[in-house]
């Protein structure tokens, strides 16, 4: 699963928004030499309007390549296109001015927002920062954007963060990336902390506000029953590589990865009666310090034979855009071994 | 954290009222009052001291009371010392000197050990290996020794026609050098703990959304990081002088602090030998100075204890 | 392995920098440290003989630094002209009372912290603890020079126990242990009061922790007795921060130590560093400086050493901060 290769990526085009190539994040432990390789080389492209899922145990570098994307940090190396402009090469005002295009929304609803602050302020902060328009026009756009996420502007004004619920911090996290009008949104894990009845009202937004502000986002999650309904398309990452690539339907209705396969039956599913899950994945990931060599997913996979331990297996389109990166995929299509 | 517990986080205060937590909060309490209201009193008598009819100059001998002392008693309600000088008033104007020395002193360490840990904590990396060397030795100089030394070598600074850059340093009194070597001793533990509030800081996600903004780093830095600090630091600040103020003290008694107006210390360590005769000349000025640094040992630990609750629950 | 490997280097930075900020003090306002180093008002050629043992003194300061470091690593440590006395015999001489002092602050202050932070945790909220806690937060305000005239006032100078003020003479506690009682107590209670106070509150902290802890409920569902629990189990989780403190003060109760000397007597190293901070008996006070400055060194660095033997993820937490 150790998915290399860029099959699935489409041409560079006027529609792709995002082009991510070859992205690679690594982070020094202490300074004992060793790394963490957070994100090893994956590539991925979200076209204009699209929504991009995200998806994979914790840990497996799903938020480190949505900051990646943002270059906070920089990633160690592989080309992010974004607006047809290559950010990797941006120098750093550049840099602070193309970060406006895009914005994120975090997991955590309080750590996002600052404690001190009032919260209306908070809102406010962005424009400040660029300056734009008159002091009227961005009160004017704060209260509109707020209103929008449902916030009451009044209170806002004077209300700290803490005052207000998770979900409502959450809102206003997403009131913040909209003053800017970007074009790309990275939502990473944002309602992972909220309550299961507060996810779908914020869901609800997000997909609301993306019709209403021409948005692209990516959604970033662990749950895949999360991902399902707002996504076009869903990318599953396992221990820094992709494992698969497919539209949203057709990735619930056939998972092809072994791996999809896991989460997919691990949803929880709401009926007494239903069997028992049929597949199991025994123990956690490996460490990311000293990632298994071949199919990164090998140790734990019900499907891995000898050739998964040394040769790491290449993106291909297994059904019409539908990409795997395995050699024994559930379909049962086995990729020939390459003469030596 | 999650929402169901942040959503009852906020009807906290009311349920929190159940009686044994009230007991526990009223004792601190109490301490607060005590702290504010002889801090009070105490810096409103020494700022006022030259205008008050009932405290006399610290410097010139009571009337008819010329190398005579006596004990406390309503004219002299500290008693006066062995050269007729009123205790009290001494007291007074000591005050002035002390709280002078240890709240400047506490100023500049608090900007530039402030500015150091968040320099260090922000940038991390070789910057930050930098400073904490630099912090850690100032951490390791025995602070008492160093000071009096520092002190004695700044006397014969002044007294020198030694130049620097032009200047002399004819204008280090006492009071300068013991501020400037308390200044310097002030900085490592301010540094240190801002440096670890702001590695934690930094990590907060309202800090990347700031940056992911395209907030610069100094903004970032002031309107992100620094109101996030200052609650810690105004604990810092309150426990530093108490610090400051016994560490005063001990500099006094081995003869390197201000001797006019005579700093609690000083009248201490003057007047210890005689403490047979008249008590009242040593034990008041140790109680001034005991009670003044317990004020401050108050005030800081209840900030502390605030603050920490308080980032707790974020 | 690495991680002390590099903790030493910077502690050896550390101990550099801080001796060369002494070495450099001495020197302010000093316009001829050869004089300083002769003895003040001399003669021309006892200078010249001082300038004939010590020739680096007209060099760059790093340079002295260099020529006094070797000297001290190599056991010479030099000769004081005021005292008429080799700086290391000065030491042989005037150390054990320094060090008994501050020995014996330790056991007063272990002897106050270990029951009252011990017993205060386990009867939290209780009059025991109040009482305590309020207590221990006044020892703490106390500054050393208070605690000396308080002693002075309520003990020494009622009773025909211990010597008058400044009176106390080095004894060593093999010689005549009751004398040495006599002659140590008053200066080591000075200092080990406060310290006492300071580790009962970090030792409660501690101990109200662990005491939370999952081991303990199940060490109580085991059925174990709650002394045992308290004094092995739940000490032996909380103990770590304690000596922690106890490591990290040493330098500052050495330096009290100074106070405690001036006050009560037995004259050590600290009554010595006085003296030449007075009349800038350069060596000396460099020697003393230096004894000191590694002492806290050397200590930091057993506390590394400890905790990297104790558990490596607490020596991870300790390095983040």
């Amino acid at each position: 699963m150790a998915g290399t290769g860029d099959a699935h990526m489409r041409p560079a085009d006027d529609e792709v928004l995002l082009r991510v190539e070859k992205l690679l994040v690594e982070f020094p432990v202490g300074r004992t030499g060793l790394k963490v390789h957070a994100v090893s080389g994956i590539s991925f492209d979200v076209e204009k309007g699209e929504t991009l899922g995200l998806v994979g145990e914790s840990g497996c570098g799903k938020s480190t390549t949505g900051r990646a994307v943002m270059q906070l940090p920089e990633p160690t190396s592989g080309s992010v296109m974004f607006e047809g402009q290559e950010l990797t090469a941006l120098n750093r005002s550049d840099m602070r001015e193309a970060r406006t295009h895009m914005q994120m929304i975090f997991q955590d609803p309080i750590s996002s927002l600052n404690p001190r602050r009032k919260v209306r302020d908070i809102v406010l902060e962005p424009l400040n920062i660029w300056k734009r328009g008159t002091k009227d026009e961005r009160q004017a756009l704060v209260d509109k954007v707020l209103e929008d996420v449902g916030i009451d502007p009044q209170r806002a004004a004077t209300s700290q963060a803490h005052e207000f619920s998770g979900g409502q911090c959450q809102r206003i996290s997403i009131a913040r990336a909209l003053v800017l009008d970007p074009s790309l949104i990275i939502c990473d894990e944002p309602v992972s902390a909220l309550d299961v009845s507060v996810q779908a009202q914020v869901i609800n937004l997000l997909e609301d506000l993306k019709e209403r502000y021409g948005l692209t986002l990516i959604f970033i999650a662990h749950d895949l029953a999360v991902v399902k309904n707002i996504s076009d398309r869903v990318a599953v990452m396992y221990l820094g590589k992709l494992c698969e690539v497919a539209g949203s339907d057709d990735l619930y209705r056939q998972p092809l990865h072994p791996y999809t396969n896991v989460l997919l039956a691990s949803i929880p599913v709401p009926d007494p009666d239903a069997e028992p899950l049929a597949v199991e994945v025994v123990g956690e990931p490996p460490s990311p310090v000293l990632p298994p060599p071949g199919c990164r997913f090998h140790p734990r996979c019900p499907n891995a034979q000898e050739r998964c331990t040394t040769e790491e297996p290449v993106m291909r389109e297994l059904a019409t855009r539908h990409f795997v990166a395995c050699h024994f995929p559930m379909d049962g299509t086995a990729v020939p071994a390459q003469p030596a | 954290m999650t929402t169901t517990s942040m959503d009852t986080m906020t009807a906290m205060p009311d349920a929190a009222s159940d009686e044994r937590v009230a007991t526990k909060r009223r004792l601190p309490k109490l301490g607060v009052t005590f702290g504010v209201l002889w801090l009070g009193t105490l810096i409103f008598l020494a700022v006022f001291a030259d205008f008050m009819p009932f405290i006399r100059g610290y410097g010139q001998s009571l009337d008819g009371a010329t190398n005579t002392r006596f004990g406390p008693g309503i004219d002299f309600w500290f008693g006066s010392d062995t050269l007729g000088r009123d205790v009290f008033a001494r007291c007074i104007y000591g005050a002035r000197t002390s709280l002078t020395i240890a709240s400047a002193s506490i100023l500049v360490g608090t900007v530039v050990g402030g500015t150091l840990g968040m320099v260090a904590g922000y940038f991390k990396g070789w910057v930050d290996r930098v400073i904490s060397i630099f912090t850690d030795s100032l951490l390791a100089l025995p602070a008492i020794i160093i000071a009096s030394l520092l002190v004695g070598r700044f006397d014969v600074l002044a007294d020198s026609d030694i130049k620097f850059l032009g200047f002399g340093f004819g204008w280090m009194s006492r009071t300068w050098s013991v501020t400037i070597v308390f200044s310097l001793l002030s900085i490592a533990p301010v540094a240190r703990i801002v440096r670890a509030q702001t590695l934690s800081l930094s990590q907060r996600e309202y800090v990347l959304a700031a940056r992911s903004l395209g907030a610069s780093t100094r903004r970032v830095l002031w309107r992100e990081i620094v109101p996030n600090v200052i609650p810690a630091l105004t604990a810092v600040i309150f426990t530093g002088i108490a610090i400051l103020l016994a560490a005063e003290g001990g500099l006094a008694f081995l003869g390197y602090s201000v001797p006019r107006p005579p700093s609690w210390g000083s009248m201490i360590a003057d007047d210890r030998d005689k403490i047979e005769e008249a008590w009242w000349t040593s034990i008041f000025p140790c109680f001034m100075l005991f009670f003044t640094v317990l004020a401050f040992n108050l005030i800081g630990d209840r900030l502390a204890r605030r603050f920490d609750i308080r980032e707790a629950a974020l | 392995m690495r991680y002390l490997l590099q903790r030493f280097v910077q502690f050896l930075i550390v101990f550099v920098v801080v001796t060369f900020i002494v070495l450099a003090a001495t020197r302010i306002g000093s316009s001829d440290p050869l004089r300083d180093l002769a003895g003040g008002q001399v003669n021309q050629e006892r200078l010249e003989e001082v300038a004939a043992d010590y020739p680096y003194l007209d060099k760059p300061l790093v340079i002295q630094y260099g020529y006094w470091m070797t000297d001290i690593v190599t056991g010479d440590w030099g000769y004081s002209y005021y005292q008429s006395q080799s700086v290391m015999d000065m030491f042989k001489q005037r150390a054990p009372a320094t060090f008994f002092i501050v020995f014996w602050a330790l056991v007063i202050g272990l002897l106050i912290a270990l029951p009252v932070g011990i017993y205060s945790a386990y009867r939290r909220d209780r009059i025991f603890d109040k009482a305590t806690s309020l207590s221990t937060f006044a020892t703490i305000s106390m500054p050393s020079l208070v605690v000396a005239v308080l002693l002075l006032y309520a003990v020494a100078a009622r009773t025909d126990l211990f010597p008058t003020v400044g009176g106390s003479n080095y004894v060593a506690p093999w010689d005549n242990p009751y004398e040495h009682f006599k002659n140590f107590f008053l200066p080591a209670l000075t200092l080990g009061v406060g310290i006492g106070g300071v580790w009962s509150r970090l030792l409660r902290a501690d101990m109200v922790l662990t005491l939370q802890s999952d081991f303990v409920t199940l060490a109580k569902a085991k059925g174990i007795s709650p002394m045992r629990i308290l004094w092995v189990h739940a000490l032996r989780a909380s103990v770590l921060s304690l000596i922690t403190s106890v490591a990290l003060q040493l330098g500052a109760l050495i330096s009290g130590s100074i106070i405690a000397e001036q006050f009560f007597g037995p004259r050590g190293l600290g009554d010595r560093l006085v003296f030449a901070i007075q009349q800038n008996d350069l060596l000396t006070l460099q020697a003393i400086a230096v004894v000191i400055v590694a002492v806290v060194v050397v200590a930091n660095l057993a506390v590394d050493l400890l905790y990297a033997v104790v558990d490596p993820r607490i020596r991870a937490a300790r390095a983040l901060t």
